[in-house]
């Protein structure tokens, strides 16, 4: 009897063991199951193209004709080719231009919304954010009629101010990338909202303990807000260091539009042409490679470097 | 369900789909597909007609089914036809396409010469120059046939050039311009400086042959090469081979002096307005249609984007040396190497070129390379353009067309061209005028021999 019992116990115990495992196995399953959209999007749509474009690096691949196996030859041609080094003077001035401002601006714009001298909040708030949910190309073709050099807007108001020769925004070499940064700016608004937020997130008894103690705003930005926010500026930094070696969209409308310049020549815009114009694929592949390679170096130098800006309150 | 009848069912649907995959089990029709955007037949009325075309065709036909695909805009097109031939999916026939488009696509088209020896397809109907500048270099292959002629020709206002008090341009070479003081002078650039000049005006009613014309404030230019391309402009001043026979590219002396021209009429007599002027609300992107141009020239094809007001008319385009170059664009259909079917193909672009040709042709604005279809075109023409009086001047101009053509294929095609355009940018846009001229043109023919020894 007693044995009975024991032999009843363990089959018991191994039934629920069983049922256990059963539905472990069932919530992995369809873990994998609602997963397997995403996972399947990413395999077929990003991990292969991109395990196909690395091969194809090493390849003559063109359009119409099997690629042919030809080494490191796109690499060795990827740094003698005088519009790369071009394409990449021109992105890295621009970047140096856009990045403080696209960094800057949403900060004092979020600044200015989080006041709580600020009448009018919302209306500022949708006003600043609204350029961000308009359509980019046609953004840029307004931009475009705004900074004509002859009959823009912006010219215009710049003659009546006793300008008599304004520059030409967007035909000229000098003023095509300050033009850029001008129609960048009107994209800050997604930026501005998430540094906003983390604005509001900054407890107010810090704000208070450090006005009690003699802090006046400047110091209490520099030494509360800006420390309590940096992760959100980290944030903004990663995904604008990456976006600009993506730049794309603003030149390839331009320099469609107002013919091609080697000043809207960027990085991104090279590759594409080299893939897709000039039907020099294993090279493009080569340059979209190389053009990953810049990025990834430049987020992990953010990143490191945050190790001595960034203060995480939750200790990391 | 049981499980027999499971097994009937599924036993009769493989059946039914080995029987569907045997030949000739269906009479099926060979599938044709026809890609439409590397040049015109995008816009709505041309879609129009060719779907119309090509339901003729399938209503005529019981072996071949004519499928057309017709691109989003001629900006996507080579996008979608890159994408579908990398894909193995290449269409079978692809037009209207002129030079340019093709040489994008070069060593994608099916050599025609076999298939006209084995159906006897009459060459005869077509001018034999018109023929022959469709082989291939080395004059072994013939990659297309003649449809539509795009010569070039210039367009000028009649208005302002009524209010100018000048004579309109000539319409036949070796006729000389009258001068508003009577004196002959040849039809000739130095002649469109001349009168372009006083047909360039500012908002203060000065014209650029006076010392107070302010080019800032103009409000009318005399002149421009109207959506051109730098190799175009080149050809106006006689055409050449961008590479010789040792692979060495050149900048000829004649296309030099055409730059210096090109810089001048912007820079020094701003008969021609810069990019930055072009893209104003002044000139709207289409400058001669904007009213504000007094010439512009360029080939037939502009007749697309030409409104009846201001009323306009055509002349000869101006000589350089005494001879007129005056640039043609041709347009036609290819066959893609890759066809299953070439016979059939053939069959579809036959009728393209024949049975078709009147109707596509009127709808894309072209001059038909057919002579027995010119005098139908040029009818069509006119009733559309009642302004025009000078349309003798179409046929005439097929005369003046320089060879080699100005777009002519050359190793590394696509990236030497858009070189080219760089260096049309750069002198037509801000700081154009400070630029060391000379020094820019070796540069540019340094940079291209780099590009084409890139592919050599």
């Amino acid at each position: 009897m007693t044995e009975q019992v024991a032999t009843l116990g363990e089959s018991a115990s191994v039934k629920r063991t069983r049922r256990t495992r059963t539905l472990e196995q069932q919530q992995r399953l369809w873990g994998w199951i609602f997963l397997s959209p995403w996972l399947i999007g990413f395999l077929v749509f990003t991990l292969f193209p991109m395990a196909a474009s690395l091969y194809l690096s090493f390849t003559d691949f063109t359009i119409g004709q099997p690629p042919n196996w030809v080494g490191l030859k796109n690499w060795e041609n990827l740094f003698k080719d005088p519009v790369t080094y071009n394409s990449l003077r021109v992105t890295f001035r621009f970047a140096i231009i856009m990045l403080p401002v696209a960094i800057l601006v949403p900060l004092g714009l979020a600044s200015l919304l989080n006041s709580k001298y600020l009448a009018g909040k919302r209306v500022f708030r949708a006003l600043f954010y609204m350029p961000y949910i308009i359509p980019a190309i046609s953004g840029i073709f307004i931009w475009q009629s705004f900074l004509n050099g002859q009959t823009g807007l912006l010219n215009r108001l710049l003659r009546l101010a006793g300008i008599a020769d304004p520059p030409d925004w967007l035909f000229s070499p000098t003023w095509i990338h300050p033009a850029m940064v001008l129609i960048g700016l009107w994209g800050v608004g997604n930026a501005m909202l998430t540094m906003l937020a983390g604005m509001q997130g900054v407890p107010t008894e810090y704000y208070e303990a450090a006005t009690v103690d003699g802090a006046g705003p400047l110091m209490r930005f520099r030494h509360i807000t800006l420390p309590m926010i940096s992760p959100v500026i980290l944030y903004n930094l990663v995904l604008t260091v990456i976006g600009l070696m993506q730049y794309f969209v603003v030149p390839w409308v331009l320099s469609n539009t107002t013919r091609s310049n080697p000043e809207t020549n960027f990085i991104n815009l090279h590759l594409y042409r080299e893939g897709f114009q000039f039907f020099h694929m294993g090279y493009a592949s080569a340059l979209a490679w190389f053009l990953f390679i810049i990025g990834l170096i430049l987020t992990l130098i953010v990143l490191y470097s945050s190790r001595r800006w960034v203060y995480y309150s939750s200790g990391e | 369900m049981s499980r027999k009848l499971s097994l009937i069912l599924t036993l009769g649907v493989v059946a039914a789909m080995l029987l569907g995959a045997l030949p000739g089990a269906a009479q099926e029709r060979v599938k044709i597909t026809w890609f439409v955007g590397l040049g015109t037949g995008t816009n709505e009325q041309q879609i129009e007609v060719q779907n119309r075309i090509v339901e003729e065709f399938n209503a005529s036909q019981d072996k071949i089914e004519l499928v057309i695909n017709i691109a989003a805009s001629n900006q996507t097109a080579p996008d979608i036809l890159s994408t579908l031939i990398a894909s193995g999916d290449a269409p079978d026939i692809v037009g209207p396409v002129g030079f340019s488009g093709s040489n994008a696509f070069a060593g994608q088209w099916l050599d025609l010469a076999p298939l006209i020896e084995a159906t006897g397809y009459d060459l005869g109907q077509f001018p034999e120059n018109l023929v022959e500048s469709y082989r291939s270099l080395d004059g072994e292959q013939l990659l297309g046939l003649p449809f539509a002629v795009f010569p070039g020709v210039l367009y000028y206002n009649v208005g302002l050039f009524d209010e100018a008090g000048l004579n309109y341009p000539p319409t036949e070479a070796g006729v000389p311009y009258v001068m508003p003081d009577g004196t002959e002078v040849p039809w000739d650039y130095n002649t469109v400086v001349e009168i372009g000049k006083i047909l360039t005006v500012d908002s203060n009613g000065y014209d650029a042959t006076m010392p107070e014309f302010d080019p800032t404030k103009t409000i009318q230019f005399g002149f421009i090469h109207q959506w051109d391309t730098l190799r175009s402009d080149f050809h106006t001043f006689g055409a050449n081979y961008v590479v010789d026979a040792e692979g060495k590219v050149h900048i000829w002396d004649n296309w030099r002096e055409e730059a210096r021209w090109l810089w001048d009429a912007v820079w020094v007599h701003h008969i021609h307005p810069s990019d930055s002027w072009i893209s104003s609300d002044l000139l709207l992107g289409n400058a001669f249609n904007s009213g504000n141009v007094a010439m512009a020239r360029s080939m037939l094809w502009y007749t697309c984007c030409l409104s009846d007001a201001p009323a306009w008319d055509l002349a000869v385009q101006p000589a350089y040396n005494g001879t007129i170059y005056a640039p043609i664009d041709m347009d036609t259909f290819r066959i893609h190497k890759d066809t299953k079917h070439p016979e059939e193909a053939f069959t579809v672009l036959t009728y393209l070129l024949g049975d078709a040709a009147l109707e596509l042709l009127t709808v894309y604005g072209g001059y038909p390379a057919r002579p027995e279809l010119q005098d139908a075109a040029i009818q069509a023409k006119a009733e559309a353009y009642p302004s025009v009086q000078n349309w003798d001047v179409v046929a005439r101009s097929i005369e003046y067309a320089p060879v080699p053509h100005h777009e002519e294929w050359y190793p590394n095609f696509n990236k030497g061209q858009t070189r080219f355009q760089d260096f049309l940018t750069l002198l037509r846009s801000d700081g154009g005028g400070e630029i060391d001229l000379e020094a820019e043109l070796d540069r540019l023919e340094a940079d291209l021999q780099a590009i084409v020894d890139e592919v050599q």
